[in-house]
C-alpha cells in the first residue's frame, strides 16, 4: 500500500519540475496568490462583512458575538429580547459616553440585511455606507458578492472532485476492460450528455425546491461524463502499452494494475483540467440562478444579482458590480489553467528569424 | 473506411431512440403535465363564473378527463404512447404545441432562420477572424500585438457568452443608448425599405453578434494559435527551411495544414450550433429563436414542442460528431478511422 503514502519533501522529478515551470510563469503563478487569498479572505467574511459586531466592551466585559450564539437586547441593557442591533448599540454606547464600546466589521451589513432609506425605494446607489450600492430589496451588494463568491466556489469544487471521481472511476475502466462493456457506457454516455441538463433540473425545481445539495446532485449526475472520454482514451492508451503487459505477465492483479500502473501514468493531466471545470461550474451556477432555477431566493448569488441588475438597467451598478467581480474572478482561474497547461506540457516552443 | 461511416451512421438510431425515451419518460412521470395545466384553468374558469353556475359541480367530469388524457396518450403505458410518438416522428409529424395550438414544426420553421442568421454569422466571423489572427499570435509569439491581443482573447476565453451579453446589453443599449435593448427586428419592420431593413437587422444583431462571438472566437484563436506553434517548431519546418524554402512558404504549405486538424475536429458540430444557438443570449436580448423557443416551452411544459426541438437538436448533434470525424479524416489523410 506504499502508493497511498505521498511525501511532500520527496516529490516525483517531474512534479517537481512542472511545479518549478508553474512558477516561472508569473501571470499564473501571481493569480494563484490572489485567488487563494480572495477564497481565504471569503472563507472567515463573517470577520470582514457582517451585521454583528467584532467586539463589545460591555460594563466591563468583552463579548465576541462573530461565531457565537444570538446576544439578545437584554445583555447589554436594552429593552428587546431579540438579536442586537450592534450599528444601533455603538450609536447608543456613543451618546452615552460611557467606557462600553462596539468594534464593527469593515462592512458592517450582512448578505441578507436589508437596509432601508425613509422615503426612497431601494435600489440605492454606491455611497459610503454601501461601497457598491444595495440590490432591489436593499441589500448591500459587496456582501452579496463575497458570500455569493463563497457559495459558488464551494459549489464548483464540490462539484469538480465528484465529476471527476466518477469520470475517472468510469472511464478508467471502459479504457482498461474495453470490450463491451465500452461500447455500452459510450452509447449510454452519449445519450446521457445528450439530456438537457437545464430541463432535468427544471423538473426536479417543480417537484422538490433546489438546495445546495439536490443541485449539486443533478450537476454531479449530468456533468460526469466529460472527464470519461479523456480518461477512456488515456486508460486505453496505457493499457496496451508493454509495461502494463510486463505486469500482467509477473502476475500482477486487475486493481494493482489500474492504480499502481495505468492510474498514476494517465491521471496527472487531469489537473490540468481542473481550473477549467472550476471556471464552468460558477458559470453554470451563476447561469441557474439567473434563470431563477438556482439556488432557494434568499442565497447570495451572484446570478439573482445578474437578473436583478438586467431587471432594473437603470440601476447600472448591480449589473457592473457583478460582471467585475465575474471578470475579475474568471480571469484569475483562466490565467491559472493557463499557467498549469503550460507547465504539463513537455514541449518548448521554437521561433524562426 | 467507408463502413465505419455507414456503422456510425447506423449508430445514430440506437442512440436517438435512447436520448428521446429517456426524455419521452421524463414528460410522462413529473407533475404538472399539459392536463394538470387544463384542470387548473378549467378551475379557474369555473370560479370566475361561479356566480352564475353554482349547480355546475366538478371541475371536469371523468368523460372529459379521460378524453383529454386520450387526446394526449396519457391513457396508455409509457412505452406504447413513445411507440406511438415514435411512429409519427418517422412520418415527420411532431405533433401540436400545447401552448399555442399550433403545429410544432410550423414554430419550429418561424424561428430557424432567426437562429441561421446568427449562427452562420458567427460562424463566418469566427473562422474568418480567429484563423488568421492565431497565425499571425503564432508567427510573432511574445511580440507586443500577441501581448495586446492577448488580453481581449483571454477575456472572451474567461468569460461565459451570457455575462458578455449582460455587460452589453447595460453598457451600449440601455447606459449610452447606441443600441436597442433587443429584439430581432423593429416592430415595423415590414413597412421598411429593402435597404433599411438590412440596416435594421444588422442594427439589433451588432450586441448579440458580438456575445456570440466573445466566446467562439476565443477559443478557436488560442486553438489555432497552439496547434500553429506546435508545428512551427517541427522538424519538417527546419528541413523545409533548410531546404531553402522561405518561411511564409513553409508556413501555407506545411504548418497551416497540419495546424488545421484539431480546429476541423469540432468543425462539424458547428451545425447544431447554427440552429441551437444559445437560448441564454436569446433570453438576455429577447431574440425569438430556438434557443427562446425551447427554454419558454420547457418553463410552460409544452411537452410537443420540447420534444420536438429535441429531435431536431439530437439528430443534428449526432450527425455534427460524424461531420467532424469526416473533417478530420479529410484534412488529415494519415488517420483512417475504423482500421485498427
Amino acid at each position: 500500500m506504499r502508493w497511498f503514502k505521498l511525501n511532500p519533501i520527496r516529490l516525483n522529478p517531474i512534479t517537481r519540475r512542472r511545479w518549478t515551470r508553474f512558477c516561472s510563469i508569473k501571470r499564473g503563478y501571481y493569480s494563484m496568490w490572489v485567488l487563494g487569498t480572495l477564497i481565504a479572505l471569503s472563507l472567515c467574511a463573517e470577520l470582514l462583512i457582517n451585521h454583528r459586531a467584532l467586539i463589545v466592551h460591555y460594563e466591563g466585559n468583552l463579548y465576541f458575538p462573530t461565531y457565537g450564539a444570538v446576544l439578545s437586547g437584554k445583555t447589554f441593557g436594552l429593552d428587546y429580547d431579540y438579536e442586537v442591533n450592534y450599528k444601533a448599540l455603538q450609536k447608543n454606547f456613543a451618546e452615552n459616553n460611557n467606557s462600553n464600546w462596539v468594534l464593527l466589521p469593515p462592512i458592517p451589513f450582512d448578505a441578507y440585511e436589508t437596509d432601508l432609506v425613509k422615503d426612497d425605494y431601494p435600489p440605492f446607489a454606491p455611497s459610503s455606507q454601501h461601497w457598491l450600492g444595495t440590490d432591489t430589496t436593499g441589500r448591500d451588494i459587496v456582501a452579496r458578492i463575497v458570500y455569493g463568491f463563497r457559495i459558488a466556489i464551494a459549489f464548483s469544487v464540490v462539484l469538480m472532485l465528484f465529476e471527476y471521481l466518477i469520470g475517472i472511476t468510469i472511464g478508467c475502466l471502459m479504457g482498461y476492460w474495453g470490450g463491451a462493456f465500452d461500447l455500452v457506457f459510450q452509447r449510454l454516455i452519449e445519450i446521457w450528455s445528450n439530456i438537457p441538463t437545464l430541463y432535468v433540473i427544471m423538473i426536479v425545481a417543480s417537484i422538490v425546491p433546489p438546495g445546495f445539495w439536490t443541485l449539486l446532485l443533478i450537476m454531479i449526475a449530468f456533468s460526469w461524463t466529460n472527464m470519461t472520454w479523456y480518461m477512456r482514451t488515456a486508460s486505453y492508451r496505457e493499457n496496451s502499452r508493454d509495461y502494463v503487459l510486463a505486469a500482467r505477465a509477473i502476475g500482477a492483479s486487475g486493481p494493482r494494475i489500474i492504480f499502481r500502473h495505468i492510474l498514476p501514468n494517465s491521471i496527472s493531466t487531469v489537473v490540468t483540467f481542473i481550473p477549467f471545470s472550476v471556471a464552468a461550474g460558477v458559470t453554470a451556477l451563476t447561469a441557474l440562478d439567473y434563470l431563477g432555477f438556482g439556488l432557494p431566493a434568499p442565497t447570495p448569488s451572484w446570478g439573482e444579482l445578474l437578473k436583478q441588475g438586467t431587471d432594473n438597467l437603470e440601476s447600472p451598478w448591480i449589473v457592473t458590480s457583478v460582471v467585475v467581480a465575474m471578470t475579475l474572478v474568471l480571469m484569475l482561474v483562466t490565467f491559472i489553467g493557463e499557467a498549469i497547461r503550460e507547465a504539463f506540457d513537455p514541449k518548448v516552443f521554437h521561433t524562426y528569424e | 473506411m467507408t463502413g465505419y461511416f455507414l456503422r456510425r451512421l447506423l449508430l445514430i438510431i440506437p442512440t436517438f431512440v435512447g436520448i428521446t425515451l429517456l426524455v419521452f419518460a421524463i414528460t410522462r412521470v413529473v407533475p404538472g403535465g399539459p392536463i394538470e395545466r387544463m384542470m387548473t384553468q378549467a378551475m379557474l374558469g369555473e370560479r370566475s363564473t361561479a356566480a352564475q353556475h353554482t349547480q355546475s359541480g366538478g371541475v371536469l367530469s371523468e368523460e372529459q378527463l379521460a378524453q383529454l388524457k386520450a387526446y394526449y396518450g396519457f391513457d396508455k403505458p409509457i412505452i406504447v404512447s413513445y411507440g406511438q410518438w415514435l411512429w409519427r416522428i418517422l412520418h415527420f409529424d411532431l405533433g401540436n404545441s400545447t401552448r399555442y395550438h399550433d403545429p410544432v414544426w410550423s414554430l419550429i420553421k418561424e424561428r430557424i432562420p432567426i437562429s441561421i442568421f446568427y449562427g452562420v454569422v458567427t460562424l463566418i466571423v469566427t473562422y474568418g477572424i480567429c484563423i488568421p489572427l492565431g497565425m499571425s499570435k503564432a508567427i510573432r509569439h511574445g511580440s507586443l500585438f500577441d501581448n495586446l491581443s492577448s488580453v481581449i482573447v483571454f477575456l472572451g476565453y474567461a468569460l461565459p457568452g451570457y455575462v458578455v451579453a449582460i455587460a452589453l446589453v447595460t453598457l451600449f443599449a440601455s447606459q449610452l443608448d447606441w443600441f436597442p435593448l433587443g429584439g430581432f427586428v423593429d416592430d415595423d419592420f415590414d413597412t421598411y425599405s429593402l435597404g433599411k431593413k438590412i440596416v435594421d437587422v444588422w442594427y439589433h444583431a451588432a450586441l448579440p453578434l458580438t456575445a456570440y462571438l466573445a466566446s467562439s472566437f476565443a477559443l478557436t484563436t488560442l486553438m489555432m494559435k497552439n496547434a500553429l506553434m506546435d508545428n512551427l517548431g517541427a522538424d519538417y519546418m527546419r528541413t523545409a527551411v533548410a531546404k531553402g524554402q522561405s518561411f511564409k512558404g513553409a508556413v501555407r504549405n506545411h504548418a497551416l495544414r497540419n495546424s488545421l486538424i484539431p480546429i476541423a475536429t469540432s468543425f462539424g458540430n458547428n451545425i447544431s450550433l447554427i440552429i441551437g444557438g444559445s437560448f441564454l443570449i436569446e433570453t438576455i436580448f429577447n431574440i425569438d429563436g430556438i434557443g427562446l423557443l425551447g427554454f419558454e416551452s420547457v418553463v410552460d411544459r409544452d411537452y410537443p414542442v420540447v420534444m420536438g426541438i429535441l429531435v431536431i437538436s439530437s439528430l443534428l448533434f449526432l450527425i455534427g460528431n460524424i461531420l467532424s470525424d469526416i473533417c478530420v479524416a479529410v484534412v488529415d489523410p494519415r488517420i483512417r478511422f475504423g482500421e485498427r
